[in-house]
């Protein structure tokens, strides 16, 4: 099966005609300069972080979203405040993301905030999950952030469940799941959209592609290419988006949302993409001795941050010596420094780093608090 | 005997019983080749499977399934999925060892396990049996928070029609696991992610397993019974040696096999030492202990000098931050505690 079928499921239903305007053309220069920025943004949290644990200044796992930012951003940049989302391991960044656009510092906006999330980062009484567990397992539910699970594709059927009393309550909220390939194996993935397909919930289930299921191959978790192709068992548009390109997944997430909001159903989202690295930082190592290096090497080739300046340059909304001061793409972590970012960047996460560390940790006797609510 | 890990015992057990039985196969998660998340399977795709001649060959590409997954089978992430279908193939006559990631992942798998895999023999009237095989790692390790640690055997050891097993020593390691893929009911193999790296003689016979249902004395006294699975044995052995400071003469009971339950050892101990506390990891209230406490204090009650204590777990989903994890988890302080509250 090639990328050309998966796109055909989502023709057939006519969400994307190519003559038809795409949802970027609609985005000004100052959102395209945005959007890049943002992809600066979520890497360089990786980076800091990734950082911060080899100073031993921080526990927990850290599971990677180098190489998948494009998915992130393009995913989240068009949604309303009032969306929800529901991010998994691999998307930290998400968390303080949403919402990003109506401002990096509003305190109304409907995202976590750099403080909360770090917080959580190092196991801080300041984080939305107190500290009860770790990194990704946080939500909020009043800014429309459903938590994240160990048990993949678990939290598919609580999207759906959200978007069932959303419906109810007459609203057009979308609701935006993020899940790995290796998740659309299970059950409840099976199980949640289909419900969502019978009631035409407005869910778009965001495959993020990267290759790898932990220590699995692609080939051993789906017998064809494109995992958008699972949308054709429940009826719905199964859409295919180039990872890489934050500008490609913000039309394919658009459209579906688009047919979301209209009130006609789930759709899926599948955005080819590379993990960078090994599956959490404690696989890091290990990685290419699992994974056939020439893979690693052509899956990181196409940095997003890369592809982004590449498209900012053809549009000329940067200029030749901008698109040279900062260069993060092509780098790991290691191997970059403060300079390769924007300062507004680094000063973002300096902020949400400082307050993790100055605030305190959980008195041990609480262990016992929040079992129930009182 | 040669010194090993549990971990390695474990392998030992599982190479030794695919060498000698060609319907032993084992199936999971990343148990291929990446070896276990634990690294419990390393080295077992390389040795029951031929080396695939290209891994990422483009599908359809049936001669490579069949490279690597006879024997040693890399499954998707779908725990009802996996049980469900080595239940079907223990059916046929296979013996599937299923490795869990984490035991509190099988938690996903319920349905499967309770309704099918423990219910077809009974259902059948003895028709047909479910020779299979759950494993994997169950209790905490460290810091892997709330979806990662519980420790399941209690749950199971509920559930008739399962045997439920939770070794505490590499040899019980080896020689209960044999037992259990030779068995021909489903059973429950819990492997505490801390006793992984701990090393201990395990006996070199191929032939020699550990039957269920036969608790082990782990260490002889006559003041007291500790009474405990898993690595909660390590724990009361600790504070053996601390209440010997005291001049107290503490037994060590290691239960080992929880259904079917060997309740004599266990009595014959708390008859000799008229003291008992049950030591646990699962949550305190409802675990396994509750019930091997609730057995003591009923058919041993005359010879009770003390009412029975119980140390378990904190009733708490297990907190991720380490000095929160560490007030839920038993220790010796806390058998030595409880040690002086029955007097």
């Amino acid at each position: 099966m090639t990328a050309k079928n998966g796109s055909a499921t989502a023709t057939r239903v006519k969400a994307s005609d190519p003559t038809d305007q795409l949802p970027r053309d609609l985005l000004s220069r100052e959102e395209y300069l945005e959007l890049f920025r943002q992809l600066y943004l979520a890497r360089y949290f990786d980076v800091r972080l990734i950082k911060e644990k080899k100073k031993g200044r921080l526990t927990g796992t850290l599971y990677s979203s180098h190489n998948q930012e494009a998915v992130l951003v393009g995913s989240l940049f068009g949604l309303r405040p009032n969306d929800w989302i529901s991010p998994i391991h691999r998307d930290m960044p998400a968390f303080f993301m949403k919402d990003l656009r109506s401002g990096w510092d509003n305190p109304d906006r409907m995202g976590m905030s750099i403080e909360e999330v770090c917080a959580q980062v190092w196991c801080k009484v300041g984080s939305p999950g107190r500290a009860r567990d770790n990194w990704s397992h946080i939500g909020k539910k009043d800014k429309h952030i459903i938590h994240s699970t160990s048990m993949l594709a678990g939290t598919i059927p609580v999207a759906a469940g959200v978007a069932y009393a959303d419906k109810l309550d007459g609203g057009d909220t979308v609701v935006v799941t993020f899940n790995g390939e290796g998740s659309t194996a299970q059950g409840v993935f099976h199980e949640a959209i289909n419900f969502a397909a019978v009631h035409k919930l407005a869910v778009v289930t965001i495959i993020e592609n990267n290759q790898w299921a932990y220590g699995t191959p692609t080939h051993l978790g789906y017998p064809l290419e494109d995992y958008a192709r699972r949308a054709d068992g429940y009826g719905i548009p199964g859409f295919i988006a180039d990872g890489q390109d934050v500008f490609d997944v913000y039309d394919k997430v658009m459209q579906a949302v688009a047919w979301g909001r209209s009130g006609k159903g789930p759709s899926i989202v599948e955005c080819k993409t590379f993990r960078a690295y090994g599956h959490g930082d404690h696989d890091d190592d290990r990685a290419a001795k699992y994974r056939p290096q020439d893979e690693v090497e052509q899956g990181r080739s196409r940095d997003p941050i890369a592809i982004a300046k590449k498209v900012l340059l053809e549009k000329g909304y940067i200029t030749e010596s901008e698109a040279t001061l900062y260069q993060a793409e092509g780098k790991s972590a290691g191997q970059t420094t403060d300079e390769d970012f924007p300062p507004e960047v680094v000063a973002y996460l300096k902020r949400g780093v400082d307050y993790a560390l100055k605030s305190p940790a959980p008195a041990a006797e609480e262990g016992e608090r929040w079992v129930f609510r009182v | 005997m040669t010194n090993m890990t549990y971990r390695e015992a474990v392998r030992l057990a599982m190479i030794e019983e695919m060498d000698r039985d060609q319907n032993v196969f084992i199936m999971g998660e990343d148990i291929g080749k990446y070896k276990g998340t634990f690294r419990v399977t390393d080295g077992l795709f390389e040795r029951y499977c031929q080396e695939p001649r290209d891994w990422l060959v483009e599908p359809p590409h049936p001669e490579i399934l069949d490279g690597v997954g006879r024997r040693v089978i890399d499954t998707p992430i779908t725990e009802p999925g996996i049980v469900g279908m080595a239940t079907g193939a223990a059916m046929t006559g296979l013996r599937p060892i299923v490795e869990m990631m984490t035991m509190s992942f099988s938690i996903l798998a319920l349905d499967q396990i309770i309704n099918h895999a423990a219910k077809i023999h009974y259902m059948t009237g003895g028709q047909i049996s479910v020779p299979l095989v759950i494993r994997g790692p169950g209790g905490a390790a460290n810091q892997l928070s709330a979806q990662h640690s519980h420790s399941m055997e209690g749950w199971y050891a509920h559930v008739p029609g399962l045997k439920v097993v939770a070794p505490a020593t590499p040899n019980c390691a080896k020689g209960m696991l044999k037992a259990a893929i030779r068995d021909d009911n489903p059973v429950i193999f819990t492997e505490n992610p801390g006793l992984y790296s701990m090393k201990g003689d395990v006996s070199d016979n191929v032939d020699e397993i550990i039957p269920f249902g036969k608790a082990r004395i782990a260490k002889e006294g006559k003041d007291i019974s500790l009474i405990a699975y898993s690595r909660m044995v390590n724990v009361s052995l600790a504070a053996a040696e601390l209440l010997a400071a005291d001049g107290i003469d503490a037994e060590v009971v290691d239960v080992r096999s929880l259904l079917p339950l060997d309740t004599e050892t266990i009595y014959n101990s708390v008859r000799k030492t008229h003291r008992a506390v049950v030591v646990y990891e699962d949550w305190k209230s409802g675990g396994f202990g509750a019930e091997i406490a609730a057995r003591i204090a009923q058919d041993c009650f005359d010879d009770l000098d003390a009412p029975v204590g119980r140390v378990g777990g904190l009733n708490v989903p297990m907190p991720y931050a380490r000095v929160l994890e560490l007030q839920c988890i038993p220790n010796e302080q806390d058998v030595l505690a409880e040690v002086r509250k029955i007097g």
